[in-house]
């Protein structure tokens, strides 16, 4: 049942409000540390481990805020995935790192341009492989398993509240409920 | 305590750290820089982003420059209390003020002859009259070349020698704050070798600056001697107007404590009958501890919660480390919070601005806003805890050595250097600093010390350590019975036995407040040259287990300075650099002795310590204890680079 009805729904979404956002990039250490692999800040930063944050504090026009995977219901990295790594999964869209070869077509296609590919271990320059997998947005699922948080790592480190996980049948009936209220306000003295 | 402020909703340090979490980690690396409009520039920790800040510098100067300035800052802090106490000597040197007068003959004739001020045949004020001028020359001097007073005249040859070669012995404590400003100043100095010398240097002025608020103090208000006295939030009376007095500087609350006894039948007659009840709070309570044996409410951390037991009248606090909150805190009471420095006020608190020249005047005044305010409380909201600890403070260096001539009178530190060499005490660690509400309150320093007492390491203790330690019982004599291993057990009991403490010495020897850390480099001086050594040669090393303010940077960078192996448990914000990490641990190490370890685990820095310990026991050829399997540090740093020097060798 809960499945099913899982099923009908949209993937969640990472919502940033932009009024609000300091761009303190917060979020993007946040993200980096919670995908460290065990290790804090600090161990993160004196082991120099190259940590890629998987969101991406953007600014332009004078507006400000973070970017990360939109969790595409037809999304055009699962599509262009040689290998099927790149799929649509529970409620949002993977990556799964075994079979990931980091041929970076997804990092193309994606529209927001929110993948990245670079590996988080230092290269030798003599192995085989450069590490580098596919890496976005992945709802922190393994972070917040580990810690029983429930919001992301990023929603938690940020200091304004400027960004929340968004299930979008909630955020619909908020805007619908929103609406309704402002035409009953406009049309409470109006009778046809 | 914290049951009752949650219930009034009533927000302490605690809350307001959580409400803080998380917090930010370009701050927290040291790699966020705020010192020109052009900022603020951020480095990103993991490569990805910025490298560079506007300006074009990279981690490492921002980093260094921004630590260069807390020991700045600390150093003010330290030398402007001094400063204080030297202008408040030599006033009274002109006989300016009345409510002051030597204390302690002695220890100004030690003094005197220390600094080269004649003594023979001269007026006392005269004395001190030349004292304090030769003190405030060391806020004046220019030349460049001529060292400060204090310091050239209070360590050993050979330390002395070192810092002189590494260019590192400051010759005036204003410009060296100055000098720390003006050199982080945007497109200053930008080489992490360079700004570090220049942190060590300040960092020393700020060791210069303790030494002469520490022994002027001695000379004003007398030197402590072994007392007994109570600590923890018990000390507050039901049936007396409960007097705090928090900050750092003595010159106000020594003359609280002097005029309290007059008002007593004022206090009666407002309805106390058992008077006034002076208790201190941080340092400030410190010195009143060390000296009188006045009570110590609390250290830093919880320095709210004494106007949550709704039984106190007044807390009166001057500078240093007073929690700006305390009015906010106090409104939801009857506590009047007054401000009595110049330099520090509150909005919310009442401010009373204490002058020397009219001390007992103002001391009574601001004792009856006490008094009369002790009619608003309301006996309903009374809470007491019941916990009260007893404690025996008050070993200044010249009180331990008083102690040890007990046992040899002409040879007082024989029999410490007796056991040292035989290994029943292995070595001496100084915990001095803070709290902190990233750690649990005083929980590193008990767990350190009970872990290093039992490894036989003598623990002497200032600042807010000497808080945690009086409030958790380590300042008696069962402690010592309880928490030391063997061979530490039987010297302190020899000597408090010798001494007539009627048990042993207590397991950590409260040596004063924070500015009082010269203590300690006054006995670990007279160790070195009593043993013909350098500070760095010896089994002694430093702790700030739970380090908070800018001061704590300063006294962690001079300890590095002078020689000694120096813990910090929080991470300072350098982690950012790992070539600013490597210049105060790796390279410090080489070139100075000394060098700092940061261990936020108290378990594995104790074992630390010990190993450090350990290794200048070897360094001297004496017994060392078995090795056991060392415990992985917490946190690794990868250099990006060959460890840097401070200067070319
Ligand atoms: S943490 Fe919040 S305020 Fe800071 S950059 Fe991210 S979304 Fe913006
Ligand atoms: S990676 Fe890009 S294309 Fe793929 S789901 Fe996320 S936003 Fe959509
Ligand atoms: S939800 Fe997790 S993975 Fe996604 S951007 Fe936020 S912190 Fe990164
Ligand atoms: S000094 Fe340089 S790094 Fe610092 S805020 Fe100014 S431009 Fe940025």
């Amino acid at each position: 049942m809960a499945a099913e009805s899982q099923a009908r729904r949209e993937n969640v979404i990472i919502y940033a409000d932009p009024d609000r956002c300091m761009g303190c990039h917060s979020c993007e250490i946040a993200c980096a540390v919670s995908h460290a692999e065990g290790h804090d800040l600090f161990s993160a930063v004196a082991a120099r481990l190259p940590l890629q944050p998987r969101n991406h504090v953007v600014s332009v026009d004078g507006v400000t805020m973070p970017l990360q995977c939109r969790q595409c219901e037809d999304a055009p990295c699962t599509a262009v995935c040689p290998t099927g790594a790149c799929r649509q999964t529970d409620g949002m869209v993977e990556i799964i790192g075994q079979h990931c070869i980091g041929c970076k077509l997804c990092a193309m296609v994606c529209p927001f341009g929110v993948i990245t590919v670079k590996a988080e271990v230092a290269a030798d320059g003599t192995a085989l492989t450069n590490h580098g997998i596919a890496k976005k947005c992945d709802l922190c699922t393994d972070w917040r398993a580990e810690t029983g948080a429930e919001e992301t790592a990023c929603v938690q480190s940020c200091p304004t509240k400027a960004i929340q996980l968004v299930d979008l049948d909630e955020y619909r009936k908020a805007l619908r409920e929103a609406r309704a209220r402002e035409l009953v306000e406009a049309t409470r003295h109006i009778r046809l | 305590m914290l049951g009752v402020t949650k219930a009034a909703g009533i927000a302490t340090a605690w809350d307001r750290y959580k409400a803080q979490q998380p917090q930010c980690g370009f701050g927290s690396t040291g790699l966020c820089c705020r010192i020109c409009l052009q900022g603020p520039c951020r480095i990103d920790p993991f490569g990805n982003g910025p490298q560079y800040g506007v300006c074009g510098a990279d981690r490492d100067t921002i980093v260094a420059r921004h630590l260069v300035r807390m020991m700045a800052a600390g150093t003010a802090a330290h030398s402007e209390h001094g400063r204080h106490i030297a202008l408040a000597l030599l006033h009274v040197g002109e006989h300016k003020l009345h409510d002051y007068a030597v204390h302690d003959d002695e220890k100004l004739h030690a003094v005197a002859a220390r600094l080269g001020v004649a003594t023979e045949g001269r007026e006392q004020s005269d004395i001190i009259h030349e004292l304090a001028e030769v003190t405030l020359g060391d806020y004046q001097n220019q030349d460049y070349d001529k060292p400060c007073h204090w310091i050239s005249s209070s360590l050993p040859a050979p330390r002395l020698k070192k810092l002189s070669d590494l260019g590192l012995l400051p010759h005036n404590i204003d410009a060296m704050v100055a000098q720390s400003m003006s050199r982080t100043h945007m497109g200053c100095d930008a080489e992490p070798e360079n700004l570090i010398l220049g942190g060590l240097r300040v960092a020393l002025a700020d060791l210069n600056g303790e030494m002469l608020a520490t022994e002027l103090s001695d000379v004003l208000f007398g030197t402590p001697k072994p007392v007994a006295s109570v600590a923890n939030l018990g000390v507050l009376k039901r049936n007396a107007v409960n007097v705090a007095v928090n900050g750092h500087n003595p010159l106000l609350s020594e003359i609280i404590c002097n005029v309290a006894a007059d008002l007593h039948d004022e206090a009666v007659a407002a309805g106390a009958p058992e008077g006034i009840n002076i208790v201190g709070v941080c340092c400030t309570g410190n010195e009143l501890m060390m000296r009188h044996g006045v009570p110590l409410a609390t250290n830093y951390l919880s320095q709210e919660l004494p106007i949550a037991t709704g039984a106190l009248e007044a807390m009166i606090v001057d500078v240093q480390c007073v929690m700006p909150s305390l009015p906010r805190i106090a409104a939801c009471f009857h506590t009047k919070i007054i401000t009595t420095d110049n330099q520090n006020k509150i909005t919310g608190a009442t401010h009373i601005e204490f002058e020397e020249e009219r001390a007992s005047e103002i001391a009574r005044q601001i004792l009856r806003v006490a008094i009369d305010n002790f009619k608003r409380r309301d006996p309903k909201r009374i809470d007491i805890p019941d916990e009260k600890q007893e404690a025996i403070v008050g070993f200044s260096t010249e009180g331990i050595v008083a102690a040890l001539a007990t046992v040899d009178a002409a040879d007082p530190l024989k029999p410490m250097v007796d056991n040292i060499v035989s290994g029943a005490i292995q070595g001496v660690v100084l915990f001095a600093g803070c709290n902190n509400a990233k750690i649990q309150q005083d929980h590193n320093y008990l767990t350190m010390a009970k872990s290093l007492a039992k490894r036989n390491v003598l623990v002497v203790a200032t600042g807010c350590a000497s808080g945690a330690f009086a409030k958790g019982g380590m300042m008696t004599s069962a402690a010592t019975d309880q928490y030391c291993g063997e061979g530490l057990r039987g010297v302190l009991t020899a000597i408090g036995e010798a001494a007539g403490l009627g048990g042993p010495l207590p397991p950590v020897l409260h040596m004063g407040a924070c500015v009082d850390n010269s203590r300690a480099v006054a006995l670990v001086t007279a160790l070195a040259n009593k043993l013909g050594v350098d500070i760095s040669d010896l089994p002694v090393v430093a702790s700030a287990p739970e380090a908070m303010s800018e001061k704590a940077m300063a006294i962690g960078t001079w300890s590095v300075a002078i020689g000694l192996p120096t813990h910090l448990g929080t991470v300072p914000p350098v982690v950012g650099s790992d070539v600013v990490t490597g210049l105060i641990t790796d390279a410090a190490k080489a070139q100075l002795g000394g060098y700092f370890i940061v261990e936020p685990d108290p378990e594995k820095a104790a074992d630390s310590l010990f190993d450090a310990i350990q290794e200048r026991r070897a360094g001297l050829g004496l017994s060392t204890a078995p090795r056991r399997p060392a415990l992985s540090p917490t946190y690794r740093f990868a250099p990006s680079r060959p460890a840097p020097a401070l200067l070319p060798s």
